[in-house]
């Protein structure tokens, strides 16, 4: 049933052989395998079935069997713009406390860092992982770890507040120390503003800005990711 | 009766015959015994999944596909690597250290906190997407690819998406095809090897960059290894629960290397026996590979069909007035400006993506979604300013891109070359569009007109 390797092909190996023509040990080796192989198949299917679809009976009863073969290399989320579109924008605003050369301390005016990342993206056909996720993620997922007083929770929570730090750092501290201040604390805050819906659409929604502000924050020297400055 | 040879369309599907392989073969009946339809069939289907690696070309675009769009997704961000990767980055190493300890992911970059180690491991990755691209020492490239694509996405896990998820999943299964069986140099160099007259009595040639590169990773796996290197553990927090990274890298550099031997000094039924598990494996990750692309479009769609926007046929417009999500304001506008036409492609999404498995089983109907997806993913690249999803998201269809599409489209990219830069014209893929291969090779096996028809 095979017409001979083509001179496109890559030669593997004699593929013109058929299986019976293999010795009884041979056969055996290629049956258990093909088994083997067929269940392992099956199995990861199975598992990656039960992972991207909704929690159902089986994914609930199984939960630890399956987390344990997914995380961490399968994990998988195609909840793509579902079950509904983001419908609101969020922006990340950061200001500082500084302290002057000569002892007195001032506070800087906000600044909208989502919407320098929107400026950067705009009309750019190649955005960067750093403008379009890596403070919108990072926002995130430190507002997931954010209890009822705006403090980040648990282990996770300071990581993540740890890491908004240094991206703030990263791309404010140039702008700030440049007249000779230091940053001593900086604060965060979220202005959330809905998509208003279509025009045609007779649906109404308020186009009020929502802010969540977040705890004064000090800055210390571990906060200084590569290319921040502060004296 | 006992060997029914059948026309290789007419195999079953392959989610036929890897299921039915379970049981072992049935065809050393003796003469007198009369196979049932059942035995006939799981002959047929292991004959089937054995007889050769199948979908040649759509394992090979996918490989350039993916390798390709994470080589230029690091080229894009050489400037900001620090920024996303570096050990000094928003996301430092100690962070890294930490998430890595928690979630046992893999990842070289977290061996050492040198700025040298990371400058030397984001450029082999680069070195390892472009020849995993152009089909150099494939099987080598492609661990080498994965272990790359591994080692940055799981350090800095908080800046990736979906594209970068899809290509996470790819990268490990394609380690475990036959991705350079066309279109690649190995294919290349072994047109040639064939060509060449045989001299009689004469040994095959030594293949000393094989030797040297097989030794070499060895060496560096050993130093890995000796050094205690986190994530290097046999039984544990690897690809596989109870199998862990060791066992796998390990056991992927032994059986290059028993290959090796086997082809060289057993050409016979030792090099058959290899030959065909890895075409097991092969015909095996294929299925999961396909199985994996409708289960993205499958919960995509299935999520969307809950949604209130989805329903009400409003959906599309949100993303383009998101800021993140609208590069181009005024088209985005423009499009989104039309409610009848921002309700179609609400639809028109959710109907695509929720059909797109069943339309399998027809090819024609396969073909015409696979074309409406392209498009979609092409237009997400531009207006939601999403390349490097969208060029993952358009390799992942190519899989069940119709070989005939496929090779047309080798011959005419060799034809340009040839044109281009006259002289280099015996190389290329175009001398696979002639040969037996291409109708015999992706047609024959299990997919027959439906998958890769």
């Amino acid at each position: 049933m095979r017409t001979g390797n083509g001179a496109g092909m890559q030669s593997y190996g004699d593929e013109t052989r058929p299986l019976a023509a293999l010795s009884l040990p041979s056969r055996i080796v290629i049956g258990t395998a093909a088994s083997a192989i067929a269940v392992a198949a099956l199995i990861h299917l199975a598992m990656m079935f039960l992972h991207v679809a909704p929690s159902n009976t089986l994914s609930k009863q199984q939960s630890g069997l399956i987390s344990d073969y997914v995380y961490p290399e399968y994990e998988q989320n195609w909840k793509l713009f579902a079950p509904n579109p983001l419908q609101q924008n969020t922006d990340v605003q950061v200001r500082a406390q500084l302290r002057t050369p000569d002892g007195t301390s001032r506070t800087t005016d906000w600044t909208d860092l989502t919407a320098r990342d929107g400026q950067a993206i705009l009309h750019n056909p190649l955005p960067s992982h750093t403008q379009q996720n890596q403070l919108r993620r990072g926002w995130e997922l430190l507002s997931s770890t954010l209890d009822a007083q705006n403090r980040p929770s648990g282990d996770r929570g300071e990581m993540f507040a740890r890491y908004l730090r240094r991206i703030a750092m990263l791309r404010m501290s140039g702008e700030w120390t440049k007249n000779g201040d230091r940053v001593a604390e900086i604060q965060f805050r979220s202005r959330t503003t809905a998509v208003l819906p279509p025009p045609w659409s007779a649906e109404k929604v308020s186009d009020k800005p929502v802010y969540r502000v977040l705890p004064w924050w000090q800055i210390t020297a571990s906060e200084l990711p590569e290319g921040a400055t502060n004296k | 009766m006992t060997s029914p040879t059948p026309q290789p369309p007419t195999t079953p599907p392959s989610t036929g015959t890897v299921q039915t392989t379970d049981a072992p073969p049935a065809a050393d009946a003796p003469g007198a015994y009369r196979e049932t339809r059942i035995e006939r069939a799981i002959g047929r289907g292991l004959a089937g999944v054995t007889a050769r690696a199948l979908a040649p070309y759509q394992t090979a675009v996918i490989r350039i596909g993916f390798a390709g769009t994470w080589l230029l997704f690091l080229l894009r961000e050489w400037p900001h690597r620090q920024q996303l990767y570096g050990p000094a980055g928003p996301f430092d190493f100690g962070m890294a250290r930490q998430l890595l300890d928690g979630n046992h992911a893999l990842s070289v970059l977290v061996w050492s906190d040198g700025r040298g180690w990371f400058e030397c491991v984001y450029f082999l990755a680069i070195a390892a997407s472009a020849l995993l691209m152009l089909g150099w020492r494939t099987r080598t490239m492609s661990v080498l690819f994965m272990i790359g694509v591994l080692s940055l996405q799981n350090r800095s896990v908080f800046i990736g998406d979906g594209g970068d998820n899809v290509i996470h999943l790819m990268s490990m299964y394609l380690v475990l095809t036959r991705c350079g069986q066309v279109w690649s140099l190995d294919a290349r160099r072994a047109r040639r090897a064939a060509a060449r007259p045989a001299e009689d009595g004469a040994a095959p040639p030594r293949d000393v960059t094989g030797i040297v590169l097989w030794a070499a990773l060895g060496l560096a796996l050993a130093v890995a290894q000796l050094q205690g290197a986190a994530g290097l553990t046999w039984f544990g927090h690897g690809p596989f629960p109870h199998f862990g990274w060791s066992l796998a890298l390990w056991g992927l550099w032994a059986a290059h290397g028993l290959w090796w031997a086997a082809q060289r000094y057993a050409p016979g039924e030792p090099r058959t026996v290899l030959d065909t598990l890895a075409t097991l494996a092969h015909n095996a990750v294929l299925l999961v590979i396909m199985v994996e692309v409708c289960l993205v479009y499958a919960t995509a769609g299935w999520y969307k069909i809950q949604g209130s926007r989805w329903q009400d046929g409003t959906a599309v417009f949100y993303p383009m007035h998101l800021d993140y999500f609208s590069p181009w304001p005024g088209l985005s506008h423009l499009l989104g400006g039309n409610g009848l036409m921002v309700m179609l492609i609400t639809y028109g999404t959710v109907i695509v993506q929720v059909a797109f498995p069943f339309t399998l089983f027809n090819r024609r109907l396969k073909n015409v979604l696979l074309v409406a997806m392209i498009c979609e993913h092409l237009s997400i690249a531009v207006l939601l300013g999403l390349p490097f999803f969208s060029l993952a998201m358009i390799t992942a269809d190519a899989v069940f891109l119709p070989t005939n599409f496929l090779t047309w489209l080798g011959g005419r990219l060799s034809h340009l070359r040839g044109r281009l830069f006259p002289g280099t014209g015996t190389a290329g893929p175009e001398a696979a569009s002639g040969e037996g291969p291409p109708e015999g090779a992706a047609r024959s096996g299990g997919d027959g007109h439906t998958l890769v028809g």
